[in-house]
């Protein structure tokens, strides 16, 4: 129950990052929004959790934060990549395409493939 | 680094108390207007698009728990908080909490005193290198007694030239006195004698100038002299030019060369250490019977003591008048200074182990019964939705506060000890300077600490985890499972058990030393006073000092006599050996005997009476014919069933500092005394002979003796008028303190004293602190029976009913703890035998009278209970319920 929690965490993090990599700046909403496109189902319902890793990754210093007026001129909040979260998106992207690899040779070994 | 940051953002917001709820309050409003605004761009109605957006968030509060956990430090903010509740039942309950935060004080405050002094005493090594290497050399023989026997002069020199096993061996005097006149008032000092290499052997080196060199240690007269650290330091005010000065020790002049480093295990009470000078040597360093020099020495790498014994008893056993079956024995330097009190100090070590158990199960009952009263809160709050593992933390914070206020003082209480201890005179104990609270002791007290709050923690939330929630709501107080009150039971019954073994224990010594303190010594100590004087007479000239001092002493009002001799009753005596007129000697037994050379009026004044012949009178002098009364320790073994009056004995004086003669003068016998013991009273009363001071043909009594007053009144009211005295006869003559004989005695017990008292105090403390877990515990029951008693009231039980049922219920636990005490006490108190006298290991009389303190005690614990329940108002009791 907590690991699936962490996992979602995690790619959610992930997915904010390359989000703000993509679009630049954003407010919570419009990065839900990108999400819930992409992603369809994980952010679908809960869109709150959001916050809790909006603020996680700016205490790590990946992303910051300035208020600023939204597209209807209202205060919101908007996140911007930082050169720490560049970075950080590259090495998780590698890890993540690591990972990724390697479960799909895993998935695609047949029986009499192996000596 | 990632975490780093995060973990410095986190403290951060903690630290500044920065929430952050005012924005996340704003992002989400403006989130929620951006999907309404989308939702009604879809096509919604106002209402539904404000509700489909809501339900799309989630839930708002546990979103901002989330982020309010990820912004800060949630564990710290608990902590926080149940630290504050934590103070505040604290303060709402001052009563319980003192009571456990002193029970605990005592409890850590003596462990860690008791665990830091036998650490510093018993473990630690001596400051020396490598001071596993250094040996105390003993010979002992069962032909002799199996005592340890020191080295003669020869014996030393033996060793010496032909060892292959030490890389170093020194002897040494431990302890001899000299006159220090010419600087103020003339004073005592302690010397020690220390033979060449004797520091180099230790690895120290002098702590300013030098030691003595070769050149010095090969003359007998050498004008310099070694002080130690701690005479320089408080009589020569520790000036740093001291080299050079000259004072006048024994009467003549001596220069100090060099002050020794401090050495407070090895010569606590040391004020110079004088050289002892082996070749050429003085007189009585050359005989092979006078065994009075210490040997000591530090093996070569790879030498063991073993191997090293073998060597050394090759070399003695065959000197000259050497028993056959003499053997030496090599002990380690450090048990040679401690050996003779670690069973003491174990002993101790085990009681305060117990103290510190009864202590920590004392407390941990008074939580628990705390904590079923508080199993209604408790209640409410799990119902409320508090999580069993906040609880948890909170419990275990409510203890950990509990423990560190208990710590603080406890840790205090046992420094302030340790500063105090060393200055208790005459505790009778080695090593004692330079104890300083330990480590380890700090370590491991307060670890046991730690562990009796994860008790108080962990013991109350096994209740929670069997807590009814809806009868506890219902009856509005703690729901009594049978289980926790029988485990809560079995806690008292083991600190009473725990409480019955010390205070049988303290019962045992304290019998012991009421049997010490009525055993006869042969002497009165009551209105007596001795002092002692040194001289610097070593010829007939000093007879006229003697005689003046008994005459202006002994004038004195208020003085009923008044006698001088070179022992001490209660503590000292020289040995001698013993010639027989009427028998063949065998010159290599000569039979033992402790010696004195007294004044007339020496038995007068030390209260002994006389069992047959005559005492000393004025007539046994230089010129008359050689005169010996003995004991009837002597009497009995030398002449069984015979009248010793009028045989003949000689008697061989060996000691340091005796000029040895030839065959010694024939003495005849003239009276017989009942014995005395030269020691405390616990040791066993030997054969004496008594002599006239005057007819020591050698005059090696008139450098030092003992002065004894009989007085009328106070003995010690004397002081000033008998110094005076003195000086009048001598100015410049050192007058050491004067003491009452009781002082003398009381000191011989002091060994003993100190664990008495120490196992006593802690005997009291456990009872002490059992009764309040007795208290605890029936008024704790007692309380949940209320409404029980309360409808026994009602329905016609008498007040005294209520009274016994609270009685039994306290007496069956006393009862229980009380026989798995005694049966504990039964299969330990062996390990107590070295330090009792003249009692059984079981000795009824303290078993018994044990057992009934106890008991009275837990009764008395039970009485304000009883009488709570018994005087119940029924009415009352139902309707509150």
């Amino acid at each position: 129950m907590k690991q699936k929690k962490d996992v979602q965490q995690g790619t959610l993090a992930l997915m904010v990052l390359k989000t703000l990599d993509v679009l630049g700046p954003l407010h919570g909403y419009g990065i839900a929004r990108r999400i819930e496109q992409i992603s369809g189902a994980l952010l679908s319902v809960n869109q709150g959790t959001l916050y809790p890793v909006l603020l996680r990754l700016e205490q790590e210093g990946a992303i910051a934060s300035d208020w600023g007026p939204s597209e209807n001129n209202r205060r919101a909040r908007f996140y911007r990549l930082t050169r720490a979260g560049h970075k950080l998106l590259e090495a998780e992207k590698h890890d993540w395409e690591q990972t990724a690899a390697i479960i799909a040779r895993f998935f695609e070994v047949k029986a009499e493939d192996l000596p | 680094m990632r975490i780093l940051r995060r973990s410095v953002a986190r403290l951060e917001n903690f630290v500044m108390g920065r929430r952050g709820d005012q924005r996340l309050r704003e992002e989400m409003e403006e989130h929620l207007a951006m999907q309404t605004e989308e939702n009604l761009r879809a096509g919604m109605s106002p209402a539904e698009a404000r509700r489909q957006a809501v339900l799309k968030f989630g839930a708002v509060e546990a979103v901002r728990e989330d982020y309010h956990d990820e912004q800060g430090l949630p564990f710290f903010e608990n902590l926080l908080q149940d630290l504050r509740y934590a103070l505040r039942q604290m303060h709402r309950s001052p009563g319980f909490t003192l009571l456990t935060a002193l029970i605990l004080t005592l409890g850590i405050g003596v462990n860690m005193a008791i665990f830091s002094i036998v650490y510093h005493i018993l473990l630690e090594p001596l400051p020396f290198p490598q001071s596993n290497q250094l040996y105390a050399v003993w010979a002992r023989s069962d032909a002799q007694g199996n005592a340890q026997i020191a080295a003669s002069g020869p014996d030393f020199l033996d060793y010496q030239d032909h060892n292959r096993s030490f890389s170093r061996i020194a002897e040494y005097i431990r302890y001899f006195s000299e006159t220090w006149t010419g600087d103020g008032d003339p004073k005592l000092l302690h010397c020690t004698g220390i033979s060449e290499g004797f520091f180099d052997m230790l690895g120290v080196g002098p702590y300013l100038g030098r030691f003595y060199t070769a050149k010095e240690y090969s003359e007998l007269r050498n004008p310099t002299t070694v002080v130690s650290y701690r005479f320089w330091k408080s009589m020569l005010g520790g000036d740093p030019h001291v080299i050079g000065r000259v004072i006048h020790v024994g009467g003549g002049a001596n220069t100090i060369i060099g002050v020794a480093p401090p050495l407070p295990d090895l010569f606590p009470d040391t004020d110079i250490f004088a050289e002892v000078t082996t070749r050429p040597s003085w007189e009585f360093m050359k005989w092979r019977s006078n065994k009075f020099m210490r040997v000591m020495g530090r093996l070569k790498p790879g030498v063991t003591a073993a191997m090293a014994e073998d060597d050394l008893i090759g070399i003695l056993r065959p000197a000259p008048g050497e028993p056959p079956d003499v053997r030496v024995q090599l002990v380690p330097l450090k048990e040679d200074l401690v050996g003779s009190v670690r069973t003491q100090l174990q002993i101790i070590v085990l009681a305060v182990v117990l103290v510190l158990l009864v202590a920590c199960i004392n407390v941990a009952a008074l939580l628990l019964a705390r904590s079923a009263r508080r199993s209604a809160e408790m209640a409410v709050r799990l119902s409320l939705g508090a999580g069993r593992k906040r609880l948890r933390q909170q419990l275990l914070t409510e203890g950990f506060v509990l423990t560190v206020v208990a710590c603080s003082p406890g840790v205090f209480a046992a420094w302030l000890a340790l500063q105090l201890l060393p200055r208790l005179p005459a505790l009778g104990l080695p090593r004692l300077e330079g104890i300083h609270l330990n480590g380890l002791a700090l370590l491991v007290t307060t670890g046991i600490a730690v562990l009796t709050t994860l008790l108080f923690g962990w013991a109350p939330s096994l209740m929670f985890s069997g807590l009814n929630l809806a009868s506890s709501l219902k009856s509005g107080r703690a729901s009594t499972g049978t289980r926790h009150h029988r485990f809560f039971s079995s806690l008292i019954v083991a600190e009473i058990a725990c409480s019955m073994v010390l205070s049988i224990c303290a019962g045992l010594l304290l019998h012991s030393y009421w049997r010490l303190s009525r055993v006869d010594s042969g002497f009165e100590p009551y209105h007596m006073l001795t002092t002692y004087l040194r001289t610097i007479y070593y010829g007939p000239e000093g007879r006229g000092f003697w005689r003046d001092v008994l005459e202006g002493v002994g004038s004195l009002p208020g003085v009923r006599a008044v006698a001088v001799g070179d022992c001490t009753p209660g503590q000292n005596v020289a040995i001698a050996t013993l010639v027989f007129g009427d028998r063949a000697n065998d010159p290599n037994h000569a039979p033992p005997a402790e010696g004195c050379w007294a004044s007339s009026d020496f038995f007068h004044v030390s209260g002994t009476p006389l069992i047959r012949g005559r005492f000393f009178n004025s007539g046994d002098n230089a010129d008359s014919a050689p005169v010996v009364i003995i004991d009837e320790q002597a009497a009995r073994r030398y002449w069984p069933g015979e009248n010793p009056i009028g045989k003949l004995i000689g008697v061989n004086y060996t000691g340091p500092g005796r000029v040895g003669t030839s065959a010694p003068r024939m003495r005849e016998i003239v009276g017989v005394v009942q014995g005395m013991k030269f020691g405390s009273p616990e040791s066993p009363t030997e054969p004496a002979v008594y002599m006239p001071y005057l007819q020591d043909e050698t005059h090696h009594d008139l450098a030092s003796m003992s002065l004894f007053v009989r007085s009328v009144g106070d003995p010690l009211a004397l002081d000033h008028a008998i110094r005076i005295r003195i000086h009048a006869v001598r100015p410049d003559q050192p007058v050491d303190a004067i003491r009452s004989m009781q002082d003398v005695v009381s000191n011989s017990l002091a060994p003993r004293r100190y664990s008495l008292s120490l196992l006593t105090a802690f005997a009291a403390l456990a009872l002490l602190v059992s009764a309040v877990g007795i208290y605890a515990i029936v008024s704790y029951t007692t309380l949940q029976r209320n409404r029980e008693f309360g409808i026994r009231i009602a329905v016609g039980a008498t007040r005294s009913n209520i009274a016994v049922v609270v009685f039994r219920q306290g007496l069956k636990l006393t009862l229980i703890g009380i026989s798995l005490g005694v049966g504990m006490a039964l299969l330990t108190t062996q390990a107590l035998a070295q330090l009792l006298f003249g009692i059984s290991p079981l000795d009824a009389t303290s078993f018994c009278s044990s057992v009934v303190l106890l008991g009275l005690i837990s009764l008395a614990a039970c009485v304000v209970p009883a009488l709570r329940s018994a005087y119940l108002d029924p009415v009352r009791t139902l309707r509150s319920e």
